[in-house]
């Protein structure tokens, strides 16, 4: 971990060294005003540009590297993302079971089976194709 | 991963730096023969040392890292 404080320690010291040298050609006085950039201006500039950001690259990693360090040690704990919480599942509906089925369906079959039986009985409404209804040869069974 | 993109950017910081040491003879600022202005003085300072620092740094580096693997053999060998 000592090696990643020193080089980020160093990156540091570049990104300074770069932004140092964009300004210089102004602050030392060889880029002459309101004229253009002269060779010795641009070179400056844009080798302390490239020094700045990629000193600071390595700021970044250092410092993320080390915080991957500290974690591992256990010496940060690393906040947990606030996420939205999910809904909780709706608890499903209880299924009848055949049972339930069978009590529930029961009236519905004992009025069919009255039905059925009251049309089969001499004086009522005949079936047309002469047969006895189903429920009354269950019945006779 | 993190610190294998920092040791690339320390390399690149000793390349420029060495760039910079270079540059007023490369793009021809500084006349030959002729005392050094002011604009090679500071390019050899600040490219000499941001050479030198990230060189050290990555010595020392390397170094950490060599003395990490050291104490891991002892460690296999005990």
């Amino acid at each position: 971990m000592i090696r990643k404080f020193v080089s980020a320690v160093a990156a540091a010291l570049g990104v300074l060294a770069g932004l140092w040298l964009m300004i210089a050609p102004f602050a030392l006085g060889t880029q002459p005003e309101d004229a253009d950039w002269t060779n010795t201006t641009l070179s400056e500039f844009f080798t302390g540009l490239g020094v700045t950001v990629v000193a600071l690259v390595g700021v970044i990693a250092f410092v993320l590297a080390i915080r991957d360090d500290l974690v591992e040690r256990g010496l940060v704990v690393p906040k947990p993302r606030q996420t939205e919480p999910e809904p909780e599942p709706v608890p499903a509906a209880p299924q009848a079971s055949s049972a339930e089925l069978a009590s529930l369906l029961a009236p519905l079959v004992e009025a069919l089976r009255e039905d059925l039986t009251s049309r089969s009985r001499p004086g009522g409404e005949h079936r047309q194709n002469g047969m006895a209804s189903l429920v009354g040869v269950e019945e006779n069974r | 991963m993190k610190a294998k993109v920092g040791v690339s950017a320390l390399v690149l910081l000793f390349l420029g730096g060495l760039w910079l040491v270079a540059a007023p003879f490369a793009v021809g600022y500084q006349p030959r023969g002729a005392a050094y202005v002011d604009a090679t003085i500071n390019d050899l300072w600040l490219g000499g040392t941001i050479a030198a620092l990230s060189f050290v740094s990555l010595v020392v580096y390397a170094a950490d890292a060599l003395r990490e693997l050291a104490q891991r053999g002892k460690h296999a060998d005990a």
